[in-house]
């Protein structure tokens, strides 16, 4: 992969607006946002709603994620068009998700939401009427995946990065800072786990830094190490699946994983080693 | 808005009279004359200037954070081209406020 399979401009995305064979899609934690107004003919998915198993903590499996993109009216031969707030971190998330079932055409919308606002481009609050679908998705591609027991066998042998705030890394903070603070599991890392803030990888008005930046953020400066596989990390695995986007989908690197267990499961396991501090 | 996810609420998650007295919270409004500006995003940042916390700004302009003890870098973007920038001090058991004018 690289940015130009992956990634695209606002002007391309209008002009998509309403074409056969392109369904636009916004994923947001926050639903009113969409209900407030959304890219013309854009359909809604809420991440926890729709994209995660009500009952288990799990993604919806392969039926439910069959029966949620056909009654979106979405086929496996459409080009998903996914932009979100809070920088893309959820719109990056389902882009993962599709991934992971299987779906072909898929690209992110550069800067989501915060970009297309601050441009003053146009919103609707018109919902689309689409036809339902008859989707069918494949089995879950478990290279992109990582889950606990991997993670914890990586210490110390693959690069492990640890894309939450510098503060929710040392231990300091357990959630982000526009949250309240209470929570039930430890605070801080990861053993061997880089600290590279997703953040770094975003510009301010919330598109994605150029190839030459984005090499140097986590080659240079965070020394990954490009021999060795990947697993990135956060608190519940959605700005890690940003980081993972960067990683695998702009930059190319073979073998990364997103672990969307993150810090809520890692932080809550017995017996396993947490590192505090800044990290070594 | 689920405390679930990592993300913010348009103008930050409300606060009980508990929480205040136990968070160090910075809050404010953005405004256009006596207008709230109510698309935009408030972002604070950290002493070496790293990303913190973003929220959208709410329906009155305003905007929350849930921050450690400290000083804070505070931007505020907005549609046309605006952006405000200043230092903002938290405390536990203090909510700072903040107006801005664009």
């Amino acid at each position: 992969m690289s940015r130009t399979d992956a990634l695209v401009e606002a002007d391309w995305v209008e002009s998509k607006i309403g074409q056969p064979g392109y369904v636009i899609v916004e994923v947001d934690e926050d639903t009113s946002a969409y209900d407030k107004g959304h890219i013309p003919s854009a359909v809604k998915v809420d991440w926890k709603t729709d994209l995660q198993d009500p009952v288990r903590r799990d993604f919806v499996d392969k039926t439910g994620f069959e029966e949620l993109l056909s009654k979106r009216g979405i086929s496996n031969d459409d080009t998903v068009i996914l932009y979100g707030g809070n920088n893309n971190w959820f719109a990056a998330y389902a882009y993962w998700y599709f991934k992971l079932y299987g779906h072909e055409k898929v690209v992110l919308l550069d800067g989501g939401r915060k970009k297309w606002e601050l441009d003053s481009r146009e919103l609707s609050t018109d919902v689309p009427s689409r036809a339902k679908t008859s989707y069918t998705a494949k089995e879950q591609d478990a290279s992109l995946r990582a889950k606990r027991d991997e993670v914890v066998d990586a210490i110390g042998k693959r690069n492990l990065i640890d894309v939450r705030s510098p503060d929710e890394f040392s231990g300091k903070l357990l959630a982000p800072a526009h949250l309240p603070q209470e929570q039930a599991q430890r605070g801080g890392h990861i053993p061997t786990a880089k600290n590279v803030p997703w953040s770094k990888a975003a510009n301010e008005d919330g598109t994605f830094k150029s190839d030459a930046d984005l090499t140097t953020l986590y080659k240079e400066e965070a020394r990954v190490d490009g021999s060795k596989d990947t697993i990135a990390y956060c608190r519940i695995g959605e700005r890690s699946a940003h980081t993972w986007f960067v990683l695998h989908e702009i930059l190319g690197l073979p073998n990364v994983k997103n672990y969307d267990g993150s810090w809520t499961e890692y932080g809550s396991l017995v017996g396993v080693p947490i590192e505090l501090g800044e990290g070594k | 808005m689920s405390q679930d996810g990592c993300g913010a609420p348009a103008g930050g998650v409300t606060i009980t009279a508990d929480a205040a007295s136990k968070e160090a919270v910075v809050e404010g409004r953005v405004l256009r004359g006596a207008t709230p500006v109510t698309t935009g995003y408030a972002r604070l940042r950290g002493s070496g200037d790293e990303f913190v916390a973003e929220v959208p700004l709410g329906d009155d302009g305003g905007f929350r954070f849930f921050a450690a003890p400290g000083d804070w870098t505070l931007v505020v973007l907005a549609p046309g081209g605006i952006r405000d920038e200043r230092v903002v001090s938290a405390n536990i058991g203090q909510i700072t406020k903040v107006e801005i004018a664009v």
